[in-house]
């Protein structure tokens, strides 16, 4: 901006006051600001305060060493033959979880609108309450982890490929119905209401009225979440039917570099293949591709189905809904277990200045990496000139993102404990990194799917690329990197459970100690806790974005 | 766009009915079930390259197919609370737990029965390493290991005998109670990740399964110019064959002893039983009782480990 233009906008500020409203909208976005700024740093504080030291230069070889396994990965026959097979079981899993939350997804989503709810100007106040609880609900299952629902579910069907089915299904469903609920009040709401003046019924109109324009985002987000599900369903070792999880988890264990290179390997090929599918469906979205996409998919589903052996029928088989009711007798009525409130208290915070430090290093990682991994037409030149060079980098940053997301956070955690001491900081850093694995990717494609109209009109203009890429790209892409980084704050809550390892405490922690001597009782407080923790961020995460809106 | 979903609905009936007639699914965890007659489920979550036995579980279910009768099936499980958990539900009817994974089992499955223990779970031990730059001395006897005051100090997985509970036992012994560690105590994960964390200098000290820490100095695998071996601990018992007590229920009259026979005779001579030994690290099975246990019960309800 040049010195005149800033003259020209005091000026203008002079003539024409702002209007109040402007003005309040204006502060209180100053003030969370400041509030974000502020949780930064006391997360920072609370990090590095206490421990004298924090890093540690000579535990860089060990970190290292992991990264340079990658260049020599296991790969005899019989190891790959296992790394393959496992692949496919965890596809498998991944298919059928995703399947189970896209329904609970719809329905839940459509459950949870405020376009359902307050459809009729009659019973307003009836479908605020109703809009609230169901919403309030959905938090449950989305503040548990996958690997503790996986415990929970193997206590009721035993060694079932329905429990991983589940594991995955039920809290991906939960966030995926917020997410759908999100898209749906959202999406453009003319046919909607024009069809409930004619005198449709609701669930008609939503079908008529409000899917065909969201179609396009709720398919975008349902291969996003079905990329999430292979990771998922390689953290999630424990149903006893192996999988890239379960090989993952072994190796791990004894610290075989250079297998677990060959299982992450395989895991990226599985990612990008999902990204690939997402792609090609998004930007070709002819009814061709749509059907065709369909059928691979019911294909896919029906393969799974019987790879994996699953039966729906333990649902409402024999002593399943007994054994059910005994695993919640057990934790009935929940104890502190040694813990006073205060101390719950405490853990609450390190767990929330984790996610914090974690969520920051994400946000900006993530954004880093985005940009150039993301294809940008509207910069026009850079693929006529730099074709080669510029697909190389792109590549590249989108091959470091999907390694970033495919490490899973508890390998991060010992490699980032290599080099930190132990505490919040490398716990953080684990989950951070992660996370801006899988930040960047839904920031490039935020990116993507920019209107491009009027930066090629700059561009046309003569407007030199970075003014084009700061005054004209960053603004646009800023609500949804702020939207995507306040969701993914809300995952890093409950992944803090699986990066125990770190030592930092924790709620993480305390809930491991606790499942690890069946108490159950105490358990239960610790995910009430785990819970409320996430509904406060679900809050807080609402009151922000509206805002900076 | 109905008939398209018509058509799709058929397509997914179609492959849903040939796929249910295709027989045996590749990764059902309960694949054996649909067989007919019963199958004896069994489990394994060994302490030292679980990876070997993990992987190559087929022999040891083969085994015990051929000697035992029936058909016994073997699920992998890497999680220990997962193991305690399907063998109380009666998904896994034998199990080889560790040595608090056993006692943890039992409180929750009353009367089950102790089949027996490899000859080397009679004589377990646990060592105590530190970091070579840590002011840490190697000690002569438990009470020496007051010196692990005000230093970091990592246990093994938090479900570990050897990683965990015997380590504190011996701790609190020697007066070390957790808050007189420097920062609370770590919980690596595994025996590796404990050596590598001690000696990349994370944590001044911590404890591991004595055989792992043999098997990895032998091999080479432990840079000993960084981290040392400080104390070796007096011997106990840890892992064990569990077995459900309604075995002679399900299986018939018998069954539990037979089994019991079954484990115990696995020879070396024999050359599937010295595949097995060896994935178990082990020369023989031998029996074993529940006083063997009385030791390990103690710490656990001690440190809240068992209630």
């Amino acid at each position: 901006m040049t010195a005149t233009q800033v003259e020209d906008g005091a000026a203008l500020e002079v003539r024409v006051p702002l209007p109040r409203k402007r003005i309040r909208h204006e502060h209180r976005r100053r003030r969370w600001l400041l509030v974000i700024v502020a949780a930064i740093v006391a997360s920072v504080v609370t990090a590095v305060s206490g421990a004298g030291d924090v890093m540690r230069v000579d535990g860089f070889g060990s970190f290292l060493e992991f990264f340079q396994a990658a260049l020599h990965p296991r790969a005899d026959a019989g190891f790959l033959g296992l790394t393959a097979t496992s692949a496919i079981t965890t596809l498998a899993y991944a298919v059928l979880g995703t399947l189970v939350s896209l329904v609970i997804g719809l329905v839940g989503g459509v459950l949870t609108s405020q376009t359902w709810w307050l459809a009729r100007p009659q019973g307003r106040r009836a479908g605020r309450v109703g809009w609230f609880v169901t919403r309030a609900v959905l938090v449950v299952p989305r503040a548990i982890h996958e690997v503790i629902w996986g415990l929970v579910l193997l206590a009721v069907f035993g060694l079932d490929p329905m429990v991983a089915v589940l594991a995955i299904g039920i809290p991906f469903g939960a966030v995926t119905a917020k997410v759908f609920s999100e898209l749906i009040d959202e999406a453009p709401h003319g046919p909607y209401t024009a069809l409930l003046a004619a005198g449709s019924g609701r669930l008609p109109a939503l079908v008529y009225g409000i899917f065909p324009g969201a179609l396009s985002d709720l398919l975008s987000y349902a291969f996003y979440r079905f990329e999430c599900a292979i990771r998922s369903a390689a953290i999630l070792g424990l149903v006893g039917a192996g999988g890239l999880g379960f090989q993952l988890a072994l190796s791990f264990q004894t610290l075989q570099y250079n297998e677990i290179w060959t299982l992450l390997y395989a895991l990226v090929v599985l990612s990008i293949a999902a990204d690939q599918w997402s792609s090609f469906v998004r930007t070709r979205r002819t009814t061709r591709v749509l059907g065709g996409s369909a059928v691979v998919a019911a294909v896919l589903a029906a393969f799974s189905w019987w790879w994996v052996g699953f039966d729906p029928s333990v649902l409402w088989q024999g002593n399943t809904w007994t054994l059910a009711g005994r695993v919640l007798a057990d934790a009935v009525p929940p104890t502190f277990g040694g813990q006073s409130p205060l101390d719950l208290l405490g853990l609450a915070g390190i767990t929330v200045s984790m996610s914090v430090i974690a969520i920051t290093v994400a946000f900006f990682g993530g954004a880093l990496l985005a940009f150039p991994s993301a294809r940008l037409p509207w910069l026009g030149l850079r693929r006529r000139s730099g074709g080669l060079l510029w697909t190389i980098r792109s590549g590249l940053c989108k091959l470091i993102l999907v390694l970033l997301r495919a490490i899973p956070p508890p390998v991060w955690a010992l490699l980032f404990l290599f080099v930190f001491y132990p505490g919040v900081l490398p716990g953080a850093l684990a989950l951070g990194v992660y996370t801006a694995g899988v930040l960047g990717r839904l920031m490039a494609e935020a990116a993507e799917n920019l209107d491009g109209r009027p930066l090629r009109a700059l561009r046309a203009h003569g407007t030199a690329e970075p003014l084009v890429f700061c005054y004209a790209v960053l603004p646009a892409v800023t609500p949804k990197f702020v939207a995507y980084g306040l969701y993914r704050w809300e995952v890093a809550i409950r992944e803090t459970v699986v990066v125990g390892v770190v030592g930092a405490g924790g709620l993480g922690l305390l809930l491991n100690q606790q499942l690890a001597s069946f108490d159950y009782a105490a358990s239960l407080t610790t995910v009430a806790a785990l819970i409320l923790l996430t509904l406060v961020v679900d809050l807080g995460s609402a009151a922000l974005r509206r805002a900076l809106r | 766009m109905r008939k398209a979903l018509v058509r799709l609905v058929a397509l997914v009936a179609a492959l849903l009915l040939t796929v249910s007639a295709c027989g045996t699914s590749p990764a059902d965890p309960r694949s054996g079930h649909d067989g007919g007659g019963a199958v004896l489920s069994i489990s394994a979550i060994p302490d030292q390259d679980p990876q070997l036995l993990q992987r190559l579980y087929g022999t040891v279910s083969d085994y015990l197919t051929k000697k035992l009768g029936v058909t016994v099936q073997y699920v992998p499980v890497t999680d220990y609370t997962a193991s305690v958990t399907a063998f109380k539900r009666g998904d896994l009817q034998m199990v080889f737990f560790g040595g608090l994974t056993g006692v943890q089992a039992r409180a929750q499955v009353p009367g089950s029965v102790l089949i027996a223990q490899r000859d080397i779970d009679a004589h377990f031990r646990s060592v105590f390493i530190a970091n070579a730059d840590s002011d840490l001395k190697p000690v002569t006897d438990v009470a020496g290991l007051a010196e692990l005051a005000g230093h970091s100090f990592t246990f093994g997985s938090e479900s570990s005998t050897s990683g965990r509970l015997m380590p504190q036992y011996f701790l609190m012994k020697a007066g070390v109670t957790m808050d007189k560690l420097s920062g609370k105590p770590g919980y690596s994960g595994s025996h590796d990740a404990t050596t590598k964390l001690v000696a990349a200098g994370t944590y001044q000290s911590g404890a591991l399964n004595a055989s792992v820490w043999d098997a990895r100095v032998k091999a080479g695998k432990i840079d000993l110019s960084k981290v040392k071996l400080i104390y070796r601990t007096p011997e106990f018992h840890d892992y064990h064959w569990l077995a459900r007590p309604d075995l002679d229920q399900r299986f018939g009259a018998g069954f539990t002893k037979k089994v019991t026979d079954a484990v115990l005779g696995i020879s070396a001579a024999d050359p599937q039983g010295k595949q097995i030994l060896d994935l178990f690290t082990a020369k023989a099975f031998v029996p074993t009782e529940a006083a063997n246990y009385g030791q390990i019960e103690e710490v656990a309800r001690a440190s809240g480990l068992l209630r």
